[in-house]
């Protein structure tokens, strides 16, 4: 889509990389041009090459072919500590919070502030302070980074990247784990970035978000670059065919189907974080719950779901009172629970797609006490085609899939073990548009079948989108509940369901 | 692209290459094999073969034990004492209170399991490092095997006891035996049982696994317990073959039976372990003692030969797996 | 709660496990309990004291060296595991206990666990030294290891009778040493193998632990008569640790690779020899004429019953009898040999009965 590139007006030049991972070839003689001061969105479904364009410029991988130039120089990082130090930052999408270290050794980690040998922690604190001061965070850097939220950890994976002084930082889905208010903040800090002339290389999956703080974007499609364009010439449709390669009628497939009897009834729940929280969800219906990060909703369906515990409050199942001890009972019972972690409670990573699928399945799939093996591979077979999960077989690892295909991975397990509520935490996290469709179209499908389902998400438009109900939760109870019809209508807009979750209305 | 090869192609690449990640360790082994034949040919006898294989049978027996603890990401320190404990309770059992063999190998197996079933205890109930709880149970395990024999050694002169390791079935010695149906069980164990994935799932990612129905209680107890019953095996095939119990045996055990499993590809970082991986780690371990045995290193230097060729061996391992990525 | 409530009861039920295991020795625990004072007096004449044995030491001392007005002994054993060590602890336990009983002696300390270990060794020393003990009874584990918990006893001015095997400082600093001379033993192996075996043939030699000083000087004494014999061929020298599973796997790779020309198997113990023996006797070959040092129960029983047809035996109640009966000299005051050697015996089917 661009013209003839002229070098010298970017800060970054990549020009015909390509990378082979064994026999895949991930990265096929691919370009990228980011000029000083914009934020550049990088747009393309999970495996498309953007993340490992990103590690090669970082350093983690060395490319086949291709050359680079940084700030009008030849570069080539040896990682990611020599691209820190050539001015290139890069938080992670996957974080990895050190829980053990305060604020302050977090951000000044492989920098410390030394005497000689030893460090200086007074100074460093200080330091951090003031970062953190600059930046309106309100914790004093001697804090645990286990004791923050998740969404603060991310920020302080953002603060630590903007205070090595780079000239450019990549973002990989930073608002992944924020919310509303959190995502806005960190808007403004890109804004003072781009004002400052630092360039942003900016990953999402999130389409509103991009067209709200990127100037320019690339596409990527199966490791080709498929073009570049300034983001207020193309508009969103156009974007995501790129994308696919093929237009995505129907970002939200929802497929109304009857409404059935109750299936599980919650009475008074109480536990930490959530206070007398009593709601229905029948056959056939997707209840959306909304709110802010760290209202409740997880912590609810955690309880639920017997990995925390409950101080109070009854369920029904089906009518008949229910106690649940732990996962295994709520498994046995017909309740699972796709986790909002996928990383830590979702997927054994290095064990192989057949045993992440049937991990829960297996007391139902054995001759005497052995597994039956050959019945265990046909099902997960079955269910991987059913849910579209894209491996060249099933005994790969979970860790060599994209993000969209572990989520598929997690949600064929739980389907496989036949659930009667299928609670979902965040099901599209991470999770390419693409993939993202998909799985819309998967839990219409579900529900179609009777299943009771009740999703947890931070994003609004899939809350407006997929539920036939929606409640919403504000500081552990809930303050709010819109039907369909209304949100169909357009008599609830998401102003009115962010109002509730601020506990404003 | 022109440059891609064809899908057939790849998949029969890719099938290689996984089966030499997996059990590149038995090329090692090969290696090994050929040097020592070469330098001394009397090493390819049967009857030689026949001896590596019988004497493999104690550190194979602990391996085992070792690789499913491992597998968990803990460790058992314990199965050196194990041994020592159980061969003091056949022996005192035996000899001084006359009990029949059965009987007091029986009482010996199950001291040894519960206290493998103890070591899970402490470790799963209370969250205690495995390294702690069975660094300090070890201590308890040959303080008791002392107490029991006053530290004398016990003499064994039960013929059918002495049987279990000098009787031969199709002119197969006993301890092959017992290895081979151990092998068999574990390999079943890991690989065909819900218990074995729960293994995996725990020592993989122990939050998934709760997380998926798995009860991380029953499965480390399961682990240390089996682990326990391994050990108590091995002790009475070695009481057995020495013909004497005493509270000053098994001092050390434990790290050929830990090379054995981490030459046969457990990993440390948990949730990744194969039985025939194993094997080939146990045969490897084996072949260090039987090899030097037969080609005449020095005393002195046994030590320091036994050290490189782990080292080397694993170090040879990881270049082929790195090949594969 | 159930969880802290279960550590808690296991807790305490550890503790008094503890306070029952403890309660049977009891008596000497608390004893030196009641002696607090003078024990604080004690240390400080202790520097005054420290400097006088050495000019001392030719002249037998009295027993109570450090003039408390009690005669206390220490017992430093070298292990507890090792079957050759029980019957000494054995011995030295029944006869200090029944001392204490008669008045012989005012206090002892109890067995000692030394633990094979130098370290633990002086560690024990030094316990010995703040218990305030005239005499000590000390087992060495290794020969200069072990040697700095002698020397910190005898500046203490404590009498020491090294037993067993010496210290290097040991002709020094201690007033005895009671003992049998490994090189003999060693030289007792080989002369069994060259007088049975009257063709010679191929040997091979099984070690203790490397660097132990009863593996260096049976070795030596092995190596003095058999180099003497050129029909004999040491073909194998295996680090077996004075593991009898070792050298039963030694004992059968050397018989996969030499077949009918290896003759005997000489090991620096007689665990590894017994082992070894039976090996080979279950591979139908007892012939291999296997014989070590020691003579513990298992390798007697087997000479007894003829799988086994000798074994050398280490006299340890006899070196500990030598001990004692120094501490009843330094007791009574009278004179006594510093150096008596005692023998080792050479076991066979004839004389077996003696030694069970």
């Amino acid at each position: 889509m661009d013209g003839k590139i002229n070098a010298s007006d970017y800060i970054l030049n990549c020009e015909n990389i390509s990378k082979a991972f064994g026999g895949t070839q991930a990265l096929k003689g691919v370009q990228l041009h980011v000029k000083p001061g914009e934020v550049h969105a990088l747009l393309g479904e999970n495996g498309a090459g953007k993340s490992t364009l990103m590690k090669i410029v970082i350093g983690l991988y060395k490319q086949d072919e291709g050359t680079m130039t940084f700030d009008g120089k030849p570069y080539q990082a040896k990682g990611p500590v020599d691209a820190i130090n050539c001015g290139i930052s890069m938080i992670h999408q996957e974080l990895n919070p050190e829980p053990h270290l305060t604020i302050a050794e977090s951000i000044f980690l492989n920098r410390e502030d030394t005497n000689g040998i030893f460090l200086n922690k007074k100074k460093q604190n200080e330091r951090t302070q003031k970062i953190l001061d600059d930046f309106g965070f309100p914790y004093p850097a001697t804090t645990l980074i286990r004791d923050l939220k998740l969404a603060d950890v991310q920020m302080v994976e953002i603060i630590r990247a903007v205070s090595t002084n780079a000239k450019m930082i990549i973002m990989d889905e930073p608002t992944s784990s924020l919310d509303e208010n959190e995502t806005q903040h960190l808007f403004k800090v890109i804004r003072d970035l781009k004002a400052q002339g630092v360039a942003i290389i900016y990953i999402s999956h999130r389409m509103a978000e991009i067209y709200e703080i990127c100037d320019t974007v690339s596409v990527f499609r199966d490791g080709e670059f498929i073009g570049s364009s300034p983001l207020k010439d193309i508009t969103n449709d156009e974007l995501i065919a790129m994308m696919v390669g093929r237009k995505v009628e129907n970002q939200f497939p929802k497929v109304d189907c009857p409404i059935g009897d109750v299936v599980f009834k919650a009475e008074g729940l109480t536990g930490k974080g959530f206070n007398n929280i009593s709601f229905e969800v029948h056959a056939g219906e997707i209840l959306g719950f909304s709110g802010l990060v760290g209202s409740g909703r997880s912590e609810t369906m955690r309880a639920i779901f017997g990995m925390d515990p409950l101080e109070s409050g009854k369920m029904y199942l089906n009518g008949q009172e229910i106690t649940v001890k732990n996962p295994r009972d709520a498994i046995n019972k017909g309740i699972c629970m796709v986790n909002e972690d996928r990383k830590n409670f979702g997927l054994c990573l290095h064990r192989s797609i057949r045993e992440n699928v049937s991990l829960p399945n297996l007391p139902a799939r054995q001759k005497g006490i052995l597994l039956n093996q050959a019945r265990e591979k046909k099902e997960v077979e079955e269910y991987s085609k059913l849910l579209t999960l894209k491996a060249a077989s099933i005994e790969h690892t979970a860790f060599s899939l994209s993000g969209g295909n572990q989520q598929k991975v997690v949600i064929s397990k739980w389907i496989m073990a036949g659930p009667k509520l299928l609670i979902m935490d965040e099901p599209t996290r991470g999770v390419d548009v693409g993939a993202k469709a998909e799985i819309y179209t998967l839990m219409s499908k579900f529900a179609a079948e009777g299943m009771a389902i009740i999703m947890i998400s931070s994003e609004l438009p899939e809350i407006m989108g997929m539920s036939d109900r929606v409640l919403v939760y504000h500081e552990g109870s809930i303050s709010g509940e819109f039907m369909r019809e209304e949100i169909v209508n357009g008599n609830v807009t998401q102003e009115d369901i962010l109002t509730k979750a601020f506990g404003i209305g | 692209m022109a440059s891609s090869p064809k899908v057939g192609q790849i998949s029969k690449q890719d099938k290689i290459r996984s089966i030499m990640g997996q059990y590149g360790i038995g090329v090692v082994l090969i290696i090994m094999m050929i040097i020592i034949a070469v330098m001394e040919p009397r090493f390819l006898t049967l009857s030689n073969i026949i001896n590596v294989a019988t004497q493999i049978s104690i550190n194979g027996l602990l391996c085992y034990g070792l690789c499913i603890c491992i597998t968990t990401g803990g460790i058992d320190l314990t199965v050196g004492a194990q041994l020592a404990l159980t061969s003091c309770i056949i022996g005192q059992t035996m000899t001084n209170l006359g009990w029949p063999a059965f009987l007091a190998i029986l009482a010996g197996v199950a001291v040894s399991t519960a206290f493998g079933f103890i070591d899970g205890c402490l470790i799963a109930k209370f969250n205690m490092f495995p390294f702690v709880v069975t660094l300090s149970m070890q201590l308890v395990i040959r303080g008791l095997s002392q107490v029991i024999t006053g530290g004398r050694a016990v003499m064994i002169t039960n013929k059918w006891f002495a049987g279990i390791y000098s009787n031969k079935l199709f002119g197969i010695p006993m301890p092959i035996i017992i290895f081979i149906v151990v092998t068999i069980l574990m390999y079943l164990m890991l690989h065909w049982t819900k218990f074995g994935r729960y293994i995996y799932a725990v020592g993989g990612n122990v939050n998934a696994a709760v997380a998926s129905g798995v009860s991380r209680f029953w499965v480390l107890v399961g682990v240390y317990t089996i682990s326990g019953l391994l050990a108590g095996l091995a002790s009475m095939i070695y009481t057995s073959k020495t013909g004497a119990a005493q509270s000053n045996i098994g001092v050390g055990y434990e790290t050929d039976a830990i090379a054995a499993a981490v030459l046969g590809g457990t990993s440390f970082a948990g949730g990744i372990a194969t039985i025939p991986g194993d094997v080939l780690g146990i045969f490897i371990i084996g072949l260090i003692y039987n090899g030097m045995n037969m080609i005449g290193v020095s005393s002195y230097f046994q030590s320091i030969v036994k050290g490189l060729i782990i080292i080397g061996a694993v170090m040879l391992d990881m270049v082929m797996n790195k090949n594969n990525h | 709660m159930k969880k802290k409530m279960l550590a808690v009861a296991m807790a305490t039920a550890m503790v008094l496990g503890l306070v029952a295991c403890g309660s049977s020795s009891a008596p000497a625990a608390t004893a030196p309990a009641k002696e607090e004072a003078p024990a604080e007096e004690a240390k400080e004449e202790a520097p005054a004291e420290a400097e006088a044995p050495a000019e001392e030491a030719a002249a037998p001392a009295g027993a109570d060296v450090n003039g408390d007005g009690k005669v206390i002994v220490g017992y430093i054993s070298k292990n507890f595991t090792d079957p050759f060590h029980a019957p000494i602890n054995a011995r030295a336990e029944e006869y200090f206990n029944q001392a204490v009983a008669d008045g012989i002696i005012d206090e002892w300390t109890g067995l000692l666990d030394g633990e094979t270990d130098p370290n633990k060794q002086i560690d024990r020393a030094a316990d010995c030294i703040s218990k305030n003990c005239d005499i000590v009874i000390f087992l060495p584990a290794e020969a200069e290891a072990s040697d700095p918990a002698l020397v910190q006893m005898a500046n203490a001015g404590i009498s020491v009778i090294e037993v067993n095997s010496k210290s290097t400082s040991c002709d020094d600093l201690a007033i005895a040493y009671v003992g049998s001379d490994d090189v003999q033993a060693g030289n007792m192996l080989a002369q069994w193998v060259v007088d049975n075996c009257p063709n010679g043939g191929k040997y091979i030699h099984c070690n203790g632990i490397l660097g132990n000083s009863a593996q260096l000087q049976r070795t030596e004494g092995m190596h003095a008569i058999m180099d003497e014999h050129p029909e004999f061929e040491m073909v194998g020298d295996f680090d077996t640790k004075w593991d009898g599973n070792l050298a039963s796997d030694a004992a059968s790779d050397s018989m996969a690779k030499y077949g009918d020309d290896l003759v005997a198997i000489i090991c620096d113990n007689d665990g590894m020899s017994s082992a070894a023996q039976k090996t080979c006797n279950d591979n139908g070959r007892s012939d291999i004429i296997c014989i070590g040092v020691d003579g513990v129960e298992v390798p007697l029983q087997m000479v007894k019953e003829g799988t086994l047809k000798a074994t050398v035996l280490q006299d340890g109640v006899g070196q500990i009898n030598g001990a004692i009966a120094i501490v009843e000299a330094l007791v009574k005051g009278e004179e006594y040999d510093p150096n008596p050697v005692i023998p080792f015996v050479l076991v066979t089917a004839d004389n077996v009965d003696e030694y069970l």
